[in-house]
């Protein structure tokens, strides 16, 4: 590309990462569910699954790469504009939750509902720990990252997505217990919400995991943008301060 | 051949086209996508009034089947044609141009949002092949589309697609206006459009989360048996139609702002004249709607058993929000004042909306009242309302500013006595179709009946309605020959065939070029978009 700033383009940019990523997206997702759950067709949806998960994948990694060695950027460091715009829209995916969550607990006639077993609060309280912590050492990773350290850097960066594996090992820990109890979805309204909303919650864990997968591997090359670590590292803050809402509402009100 | 169509290698490329990051492609795909989704939901509609023209089965006598046709016609319309025309064709193609940037500011994110958008429309279309399609309507309420055999699944992924779509297509969009102006396009000289865009986006933000959240309910409730909408085991139907609507109503607005912005640059181009009260326009109409329309969608459940203070406190607050809807008409309309006016094709589009939507609104108005919404909340009125408000006032804006930037986008004129005659038939078809339809509401037709045996009075206004249906139709048909006429047989368009002022007709070449401006873009401090005063 142009080397002077400003220059005329002479060229139509192509990716063809999106196109893919977003054809994976259908197969991985909406086609191997209902495959699944519709239409109950075993063979189907093990297929689309094997055509969608390696695809997003692949169209992921080809992204990233892409990406690090950006050919066609327009200014840098948009996208730490960009991750509170989409925090925020997040932050209201989890309040549609608790607000349901609050209506169906109001109209309840008692509280909590017929079934729901005595909840452990040490557990939480563990799992909170190690989040707030991964908030830390992310923290620290950034720091590295600023001092160009980049061992170090790596070395935050592997601590956190521990932590964060830590946090959603004891998470799976603490479904398998209620569920062993008897405690299921079906349940009643109040296990809808928790596995509904911890759920959410635990997915948004694995996705900010996975992002740091994907900032941790090209790391170990030597490609880093520090764009981006912010970004991410703005993002694992976020589901931090999510797990707080839900430990306050979901298991100490 | 223009640069729009032609490759790197100086030939037409489709790998550059699929395989697209530029701004300007990326619209055309959200373009030639929201089309195509226009195009068959008509073609539900016009089976749906056909099946309407007589008392008793017409052309089927399958509940079911009617309500498919009633579903994909309301999704399609709503969240794969007026969405993404608005916010995704229009938005993609205008803002880098009007505020003078090179391109978005996350380009391989843009392919990403118009493919997803693809993607949905793709499931969409799937309904029609399908066992058990989807036959919830465009709302899917519980607890039918919890019991049904239809796949509600497929309707939960439609619209989660689009929805992840509009997320990063917004914040796409939202960066680019903040971070990528030009030296000189400041924040009090914005065009209108890109003030409407702005602010259409930020509702996406705020409330396509909900809708995200409804959806996804909804499949863990039928799929995973959770009891979120469950009344027996403690869950609410209400529930949902209230998250359901804290998106869907806000929606109206995420359609009516671009729509608007559209209009103002097409009315002030062909007025040769400044937008009347811009400040006002921007901080009371632009920024109010933006404000209230989180606070009004209770209007749409004034019978589903809200509690009374919920529903009285949205009376109020429906029709307070007619008053920043009401200033952007005051300032369209005033912008007409004192101004050169010319009646090319697109001006006859936007004046149209002028009537259209000023019908839609006025009846609106008593709707918002909750003793007289009782009565008609659920006949053909509230669909013909809607109608006049959404449907009709919308695709004057959508294909009169089809044409507007169909000289910059292609690089050809269409002819403008073809471009007319779609307007008239389009403007007495959907007259002729929703005036008398807004009548037999009032008379207590119901609506989404596919029988009306109880009413067999109606029949001949209904024929009427059906034949009126064929009509927009046809209208339709002329339009899509004008467009392809254009393409294949235009004449030549200049860089700035309207005398516009601004800068996507100002500074680029027709078409724009990779890269769009030949320089990077600085204005002059007495630059103005509107400024029609100098010569």
């Amino acid at each position: 590309m142009s080397s002077q700033a400003g220059a005329h383009e002479v060229e139509w940019h192509t990716s063809v990462w999106p196109l893919l990523l977003s054809v994976g997206i259908l197969f991985f997702v909406p086609l191997a569910f209902t495959f699944h759950f519709v239409y109950k067709n075993s063979l189907m949806a093990m297929i689309s699954l094997g055509v969608g998960a390696p695809l997003t994948i692949a169209s992921i990694i080809g992204w990233v790469k892409e990406g690090l060695e950006d050919s066609h950027h327009y200014g840098e460091g948009h996208v730490v504009w960009a991750m509170p715009i989409f925090i925020l829209a997040e932050a209201l995916l989890f309040m549609g939750f608790f607000a349901a969550y609050w209506f169906l607990r109001f109209s309840a006639p008692s509280w909590p509902p017929q079934g729901t077993p005595e909840l452990s609060h040490t557990l939480p309280l563990i799992m909170t720990v190690i989040l707030v912590s991964s908030s830390f050492t992310i923290h620290f990773a950034e720091n590295k990252l600023e001092e160009g350290n980049n061992s170090g850097f790596i070395v935050w960066l592997i601590a956190t997505i521990a932590l964060g594996l830590v946090f959603l090992g004891l998470e799976a820990y603490e479904w398998a217990e209620l569920i062993g109890e008897g405690f299921t979805t079906k349940t009643n309204i109040f296990s809808t919400a928790f596995y509904s909303i911890t759920g959410f919650h635990g997915s948004h864990v694995l996705v900010g995991m996975a992002t740091f997968l994907f900032i941790l591997i090209p790391a170990f090359a030597g490609k880093i943008n520090k764009h981006f670590v912010t970004a991410a590292s703005m993002y694992w803050h976020f589901v931090d301060i999510v797990w707080l809402f839900v430990l306050s509402q979901i298991y100490f009100l | 051949m223009s640069s729009a169509t032609v490759g790197n290698s100086g030939k037409f490329s489709l790998y550059e086209w699929i395989f697209t990051t530029d701004h300007k492609r990326v619209a055309v795909l959200y373009m030639i996508g929201s089309y195509a989704a226009f195009f068959v939901a008509g073609l539900m509609a016009m089976l749906m009034r056909t099946e309407l023209a007589t008392v008793g089965p017409t052309i089927t006598d399958n509940p079911t089947t009617y309500h498919v046709w009633l579903y994909f016609h309301g999704a399609a319309m709503i969240v794969a044609y007026m969405i993404p025309a608005l916010t995704g064709y229009f938005a993609n193609y205008y803002v880098p141009l009007m505020i003078g940037a090179k391109d978005v500011a996350f380009p391989r994110l843009n392919a990403f949002s118009v493919w997803l958008f693809w993607m949905a429309i793709i499931l969409a279309l799937l309904t029609f092949v399908i066992p058990d399609p989807p036959d919830i309507m465009w709302t899917g309420y519980p607890p039918y589309s919890v019991m049904t055999a239809g796949n509600t699944a497929f309707y939960t992924f439609t619209v989660l697609l689009l929805g992840f779509s509009s997320i990063t297509g917004g914040i796409n969009l939202i960066t680019t206006i903040v971070r990528m102006r030009a030296p000189g396009v400041t924040w009090g000289k914005l065009n209108m459009y890109i003030w409407c865009v702005l602010s259409a986006f930020i509702i996406q933000m705020v409330f396509v989360p909900f809708l995200g959240d409804a959806v996804i309910m909804l499949i863990l409730d039928k799929y995973l048996g959770t009891n979120f909408f469950n009344a027996a085991m403690g869950g609410s139907a209400l529930l949902y139609e209230n998250i359901f609507w804290a998106y869907s109503h806000p929606a109206v607005y995420v359609i009516l702002l671009p729509a608007m912005g559209i209009l103002f640059e097409i009315v002030s181009t062909f007025s040769k004249n400044r937008i009347f009260i811009y400040k006002g326009a921007v901080y009371a109409g632009v920024m109010g709607t933006m404000a209230m329309a989180g606070e009004v969608w209770v209007h749409h459940l004034g019978t589903s058993g809200n509690p009374e203070w919920l529903v009285t406190i949205q009376v109020f607050t429906t029709l307070l929000i007619s008053v920043p809807v009401g200033i952007l008409m005051i300032s369209l309309v005033g912008t007409l004042y004192k101004g050169s006016i010319e009646f090319k094709t697109p001006m006859l589009y936007a004046v149209g909306f002028m009537f259209l939507f000023l019908i839609g609104g006025l009846t609106g108005i008593p709707n918002a009242m909750s003793a007289i919404y009782l009565h008609v909340h659920g006949t053909q009125w509230i669909t013909a309302h809607f109608h006049y408000v959404m449907a009709v006032s919308m695709t004057t804006a959508i294909i009169g500013g089809t044409y507007f930037i169909w000289p910059k986008l292609t690089g050809k004129m269409y002819n403008e006595t073809l471009g007319k005659l779609g307007f008239y038939l389009f403007f007495v078809g959907v007259n002729c179709t929703f005036f008398p339809w807004l009548y037999l509401g009032y008379l207590g037709m119901p609506r989404r009946y596919y029988d009306y045996a109880q009413f067999p009075q109606f029949q001949p206004l209904q024929q009427f309605i059906t034949y009126s249906s064929y009509l927009i139709f046809v209208a339709g048909l002329v339009i899509l020959f004008s467009w392809l006429h254009s393409l294949f047989k235009g004449e030549k368009a200049p860089d700035n065939p309207w005398g516009a002022r601004s800068l996507d007709w100002t500074h680029t070449e027709t078409p724009p070029p990779p890269g769009n401006f030949k320089e990077p873009v600085t204005l002059p401090a007495d630059w103005d978009p509107y400024d029609y005063s100098k010569k």
